[in-house]
């Protein structure tokens, strides 16, 4: 079928104008995990933390690794829709706005787990960096301060990344709208009219954004990392955190996206635009990361055996052999051994393929960032004080209520903004005298878009 | 206000449009800055597009990164001096972690310098009435003259049909 | 010369009897956990006593070994706080400010020892032991780390004392409870910096180690030890 710039508009706008009684079970379901959640910490705000299942030496075991695992999650829109827009891989038009939406939401999760987690969270503010009466400001040296300035420039340029090119599918909302939709999207457009000009400074302005972003999202989960490599821990106080954080961030942010196409594809009835090769593409990425991640895993577990060092060994056969055997080797089968076949075999990436392989790829990656806090936490130099973890009701409930909380923000949003960007789909489009204008990603002369 | 406008199927008919258009300017008695055009997507390569096209953002943006990385260090350096407590023997000022919260504030100074650019330059928020319409999100592209005299209106209308207008139209602007 | 606070811990004496940890208790109102928060791994002991031991009766190698905050010049716990709560002071201590911690766990994790505990609850005192508390030691609530702090308190009134009385500090004026308690003085306590101080000369013994001195952390505390636990065995 021939897609014309109206259809475009028609087919992006509708899931604005019309939902399914199936999408406000999906609402409400959301909502009250996340109402359980929020009932969770005031309940823990009362209690006390030690409603929690942590103790001495645990100290931090799933709100860090929700923190960690949220944070990850994140880099998958930023990075994928910037480093496309970089190098013109035009097959990413569709897929941009879910991954940035991802990504916002996802670094506001991972920002207010860390305020949850504190032992006096009202006092959270102290973090912030301001002349304070108390003639005191936050530590710069301590890594968590560098967190609080990463993620905030993280979320801040996400955000507006984001918002950006969201300004002429607001005005386009606002054409389509009448009454009081009409009103709050001329807000949202902010007056935006489609002059040569505007585009040019909006297109500058993302090209900006886009070469910022992605050394921002590096460092961001980069300094998440050194939250553990700054320590002295045995396993913990390894270089290679850096780049393993930033590869394993990109390889969950990667499945998370997929299987939101997967899921906005299915219930938003956009099978036109979020087309198999797309899945195909993203399908590759996440093969090649699965391979990285594989790279770093193999090349931290080897150094640590390969050294022998007793209080970094004791870590180690915990995970791979001992108490923690039945994760780590989930985890292996989840991030590799599942997916990898999945991907690499033509036949079976497709969509279904895909969403499969990403699935375990999100429950593996979240083994994994639990497999890296809490061992090493339970076994530090003095084998007196080795402990013992294990969650409570309170935890699982707000890790469920983070769930809950990404799935309402994103169906929201969904509800609110155009998943696809409609001006770009329309770009993808133009032909210049017959030719399209933009180089097709498979190298075939054909209009670009949906066919 | 008062818009004459033609709707164009495409960026070519849009440029000769444009190009009719500041050919007729003095001889309609209007002005350049009146020429309006405007389209659902931005489009590359033509004259009337390109032209806009500007450096003055990136230089912004450089110097947003510079005053934030300034503003990392003086943050940093002062507040660290000021107060002085010793931390594990490392120095007061360590060059490695305040590094970190100057390199995380040029980005954000670069960030935010970019997003004030995109808005004064775009010209947004605009609360008054703008000339649009609903085809062009359509995929047509608007191009016309905005209050241009009452007597240049039939001779402007002749030459936007020329140049391959779909349809001629008149709008006093809509918010 | 500024006072530097240190401590010598003989295991060549300490006979495990754990009566520092019960007078370091009494004296910085660190309340007992009870059996089902001990059972959950809450249990705090600022000063504790490690136990290992290997092989079984008549001849098992046991080694006692107390393990408090080691107060580290370069302490791991200190650069990792977000507000300074955990700092090194002019005279070699590292102190907790409990009202600036918010309790983030950091350096509880940053720490090599793992001396320092959480307050996950606020602390109870069964009555009438709510009125053994010591009025010079704050008590702490829920949310907050505290550890061993060579009962500044203690150092702190002794200095007071002094500087009114406009005189130096003598050795042995004042010590820790855990070294007041000790029954065999395997705990010595005082001032580094003082060359004629009964620690700074145990500290300069050949049998003295430091505690996983090989990471670097600098600890205040010297433990003398005349062998290796083979030589233990031998007697």
């Amino acid at each position: 079928m021939q897609s014309t710039a109206e259809q475009i508009e028609q087919d992006l706008l509708r899931p604005l104008f019309h939902s399914s009684w199936k999408y406000w079970v999906a609402v409400a379901l959301a909502a009250s995990l996340l109402l359980a959640g929020v009932a969770a910490f005031g309940y823990q705000l009362y209690q006390g933390i030690g409603v929690w299942g942590l103790n001495s030496p645990v100290f931090w075991a799933f709100d860090i690794t929700n923190f960690v695992f949220w944070i990850g999650i994140s880099h998958a829109g930023t990075l994928i829709s910037a480093i496309l827009r970089l190098t013109n891989a035009t097959w990413r038009r569709p897929v941009t706005r879910c991954a940035e939406a991802i990504t916002v939401f996802s670094v506001l999760i991972g920002a207010i787990i860390p305020l949850c987690h504190l032992g006096r969270p009202w006092l959270a503010f102290w973090m912030i960096p301001y002349p304070s009466e108390r003639h005191i400001w936050p530590n710069f040296r301590s890594p968590l301060a560098w967190d609080f300035f990463a993620i905030s420039t993280y979320l801040t340029g996400s955000t507006t990344f984001l918002f950006l090119p969201t300004i002429p599918d607001f005005a386009a909302v606002r054409d389509a709208a009448t009454g009081f939709r009409k009103k709050v999207y001329r807000i949202l457009a902010l007056g935006w009219q489609g002059t040569p000009r505007q585009w040019m400074r909006l297109e500058t302005a993302m090209h900006i954004m886009a070469v910022v972003i992605v050394p921002v999202a590096v460092s961001v989960h980069t300094i998440v990392s050194w939250d553990f490599a700054m320590t002295l821990v045995p396993m913990w106080h390894s270089s290679i955190f850096g780049p393993y954080f930033v590869a394993g961030a990109i390889f969950s942010g990667i499945a998370a996206l997929i299987l939101a196409m997967a899921l906005l594809r299915k219930f938003l009835h956009l099978e036109e635009y979020l087309r198999p090769i797309h899945f195909e593409n993203l399908g590759k990425l996440l093969l090649t990361m699965s391979l990285l991640w594989f790279y770093f895993t193999f090349a931290e577990r080897l150094t640590a055996w390969y050294g022998n060092s007793p209080p970094e060994m004791a870590v180690f056969w915990e995970s791979i052999r001992k108490q923690f055997a039945p994760l780590f080797w989930t985890m292996v089968v989840c991030n590799f051994i599942i997916p990898v076949p999945l991907l690499a075999i033509k036949r079976l990436r497709t969509i279904t393929g895909t969403a499969i392989a990403s699935a375990t790829v999100v429950v593996g990656m979240w083994l994994e960032r639990f497999l890296i806090v809490v061992p090493a936490l339970e076994h530090k130099f003095l084998p007196y004080s080795w402990g013992t973890y294990r969650p409570t009701w309170v935890e699982d409930t707000l890790m469920a209520s983070s769930f809950g909380m990404m799935a309402l923000l994103y169906l929201l949003f969904s509800k609110f903004v155009p998943m696809i960007s409609i001006w770009e789909m329309k770009v993808g489009l133009q032909t210049h005298r017959g030719v399209p204008v933009v180089a097709p990603a498979d190298g075939h002369v054909a209009l670009e878009g949906p066919q | 206000m008062n818009a004459l406008y033609g709707l164009y199927p495409d960026a070519e008919g849009a440029q000769r449009a444009v190009d009719a258009l500041r050919a007729a300017s003095s001889e309609l008695k209007f002005n350049a800055q009146q020429i309006v055009i405007v389209s659902g997507e931005p489009h590359e390569g033509y004259d009337f597009t390109d032209s806009q096209a500007t450096s003055a953002p990136y230089r912004w943006a450089v110097l947003g990164a510079a005053v934030g990385g300034t503003t990392g260090y003086l943050l940093t350096t002062i507040s660290q001096k000021s107060y002085p407590i010793h931390t594990g023997g490392m120095s007061i000022t360590p060059a490695w972690t305040n590094g970190i919260i100057i390199y995380e504030m040029i980005m954000l100074g670069a960030i935010l310098t970019t997003l004030v650019v995109l808005l004064i330059g775009a010209r947004l928020p605009n609360f008054k009435p703008v000339i649009t319409d609903p085809e062009v999100g359509k995929g047509k592209i608007l191009v016309g003259v905005v209050d241009p005299p009452e007597s240049s209106q039939p001779e402007l209308e002749r030459r936007l049909r020329l140049a391959g207008a779909s349809q001629v139209k008149q709008s006093a602007g809509t918010l | 010369m500024a006072h530097k606070w240190g401590l010598v811990v003989d295991l060549d004496r300490c006979t495990g009897c754990e009566a520092c940890v019960v007078a370091c208790h009494a004296e910085n109102n660190i309340p007992t956990a009870g059996e089902d928060q001990a059972a959950r791994g809450r249990a705090k002991h600022w000063i504790r006593v490690e136990r290992y031991w290997e092989g079984d009766f008549p001849n098992p190698k046991i080694r006692f070994q107390p393990v408090l905050c080691q107060q580290c010049d370069e302490a791991p716990c200190e650069p990792v706080c977000p507000t300074y709560a955990s700092y090194h002071t002019p005279e070699g201590l590292n102190s907790q400010v409990y009202n600036r911690c918010i309790g983030t766990r950091f350096c509880a994790n940053a720490c090599p020892y793992n001396v320092r505990f959480f307050n996950y609850y606020n602390p109870q005192w069964d009555m009438p032991l709510h009125l053994q508390l010591n009025p010079d030691v704050s008590v702490r609530t829920v949310g907050i780390m505290e550890k061993c702090t060579f009962c500044v308190q203690r150092i702190k009134a002794a200095e007071i004392q002094a500087e009114a009385e406009k005189r130096d500090l003598k050795d042995g004026e004042f010590t820790t409870a855990c070294a007041q308690s000790c029954a065999s003085k395997a705990l010595v306590f005082g001032d580094l910096n003082d060359p004629n101080s009964e620690v700074a000369r145990l500290s300069d013994s050949n049998r003295g180690t430091k505690l996983l001195g090989e990471l670097g952390t600098k600890p205040n505390v010297t433990y003398l030890e005349r062998g290796t636990w083979e030589d233990a065995k031998h007697g």
